[in-house]
């Protein structure tokens, strides 16, 4: 992809990151040549056959080739548009015990996700394990501090440690209903609290609920 | 440029046209707000923009030696796959395996409980969050500079053996040396904490990992 320097001038560092010297600047009107991205770096290549890497906020004002109207800030957002995909873990509580959770999210649209979690709970004479499927519901998707409401159930499994005799695994089917909120911190980094109550049949005259809070982090592909 | 003049007099004439607007609008109502006076005879042309590779994911596996409080040490191999957020944050999911063997306790005549042979596959995985503190580059001579960072990482996982999972967290540190573009060497030391009640006991042990493993990214 090629586009055309429209800052007075753009810098250009050995190696993606802040603090790598600039050993070139390329001019206004230059064309320069797109080769990878990495972060939020962009190697470059000149028509003197130069390469380096330039910053993201440097690039954004570059024209395209399709069109002068079209500026690289549409090429990248329509890139972070594109994303769907998070995954993300999370630490918390449940009930008394402590919980290590690990999940991965699909945007079926920008409002509504799925979401399949694995969670740990490791107690003192058993451990238990949770995978849930659930249907997430974000109202506000749009904003920075997003709340968001779910739904969904899976698989609860409650095994007795094996210096324990004699106590019986169970394993059923649990549903859990829940609320949170989504914090970004970046475009494509988040931080998440959630809450969560569980109801697990154990048997015919039994139902055992649990509340979850935990902390997380996510991150978009 | 002249084109720049002109919408740089347009936005500033703006202003000062917006309340004749507004009165125009509500004397006419026959014709909606939201509809166009004119239409322009356009064909728009759908522009197909590239897209540009990034390098932000990185796979790789790594090998080394894993030691297990009050057992022994053992090798261990990994997979490793990170997803580089910015320049600074990393996410980093791994997958283990190595062996823990009661030896010592075995040959006291003492098996631990949940051991049915002496050598216990132990695997585990883990999704941890990465920082390079300190970035820099290194040189080799006069030809090669390479880039290089020293991260932090931390998070948590899962720890099997002996037919018991334990809720693990890890944290530690490494080094990671971009030979080029898109290969790199880490070096990376770990520490699995988790609870462990197979001596009788429940006890918080620290079970320390040293590791080199080669990546790349696409």
């Amino acid at each position: 992809m090629r586009v055309q320097v429209a800052d007075p001038y753009i810098e250009l560092r050995t190696e993606p990151g802040r603090g790598y010297p600039v050993f070139y600047v390329a001019e206004r009107g230059e064309w320069i040549e797109i080769l990878k991205r990495k972060t939020d770096w962009f190697k470059v290549r000149l028509a003197s056959g130069k390469e380096g890497w330039v910053n993201r906020l440097q690039l954004e004002n570059t024209l395209t080739e399709t069109g002068a109207r079209t500026t690289f800030r549409d090429v990248m957002l329509a890139d972070y548009l594109d994303r769907r995909l998070e995954v993300g873990f999370g630490w918390g509580r449940f009930d008394q015990d402590p919980v290590l959770t690990m999940r991965i999210g699909y945007g079926l649209t920008p409002n509504f996700f799925v979401e399949l979690s694995a969670s740990q709970v490791t107690a003192v004479y058993s451990s238990t394990s949770l995978t849930q499927l659930n249907l997430m519901a974000l109202p506000f998707a749009d904003r920075r501090v997003s709340p968001y409401f779910t739904l969904g159930a899976g698989r609860y499994q409650k095994t007795p440690k094996v210096t324990l005799v004699d106590s019986p695994e169970i394993s059923v089917t649990a549903a859990n209903a829940g609320f949170g909120v989504r914090v970004y911190l970046t475009r494509n980094f988040l931080v998440r609290g959630d809450f969560r109550e569980y109801m697990a049949p154990i048997n015919d005259n039994r139902v055992d609920t649990f509340k979850e809070w935990t902390l997380g982090l996510g991150v978009f592909f | 440029m002249t084109n720049r003049k002109i919408l740089m007099l347009c936005l500033g004439a703006a202003p000062l046209l917006s309340p004749a607007f507004v009165l125009a609008d509500a004397e006419d109502k026959s014709i909606p707000a939201q509809e166009q006076v004119i239409q322009p005879q356009l064909e728009r042309r759908d522009v197909k923009v590239p897209h540009i590779n990034a390098d932000d994911i990185e796979v790789g596996f790594y090998k080394g030696i894993l030691s297990i409080e009050n057992f022994s040490a053992q090798s261990v191999t990994g997979l490793r796959l990170a997803y580089h957020v910015t320049e600074d944050f990393f996410i980093e999911g791994v997958k283990a395996k190595s062996t823990i063997s009661d030896e010592f306790f075995r040959s006291r005549a003492f098996p631990i409980t949940g051991f049915d042979k002496q050598e216990e596959d132990l695997t585990y995985y883990n999704v941890s969050l990465g920082y390079n503190v300190l970035p820099g580059e290194i040189f080799l001579g006069r030809r090669w500079a390479m880039a290089s960072a020293f991260y932090i990482i931390g998070g948590i996982g899962t720890t099997t053996f002996a037919k018991e999972s334990h809720a693990t967290f890890n944290f530690g540190g490494g080094y990671r040396i971009l030979l080029n573009d898109w290969f790199a060497l880490h070096i990376d030391m770990r520490d699995h904490v988790f609870d462990s009640d197979l001596l009788g006991q429940n006890k918080r042990t620290n079970n320390f990992e040293a590791t080199a493993g080669l990546t790349v990214f696409f």
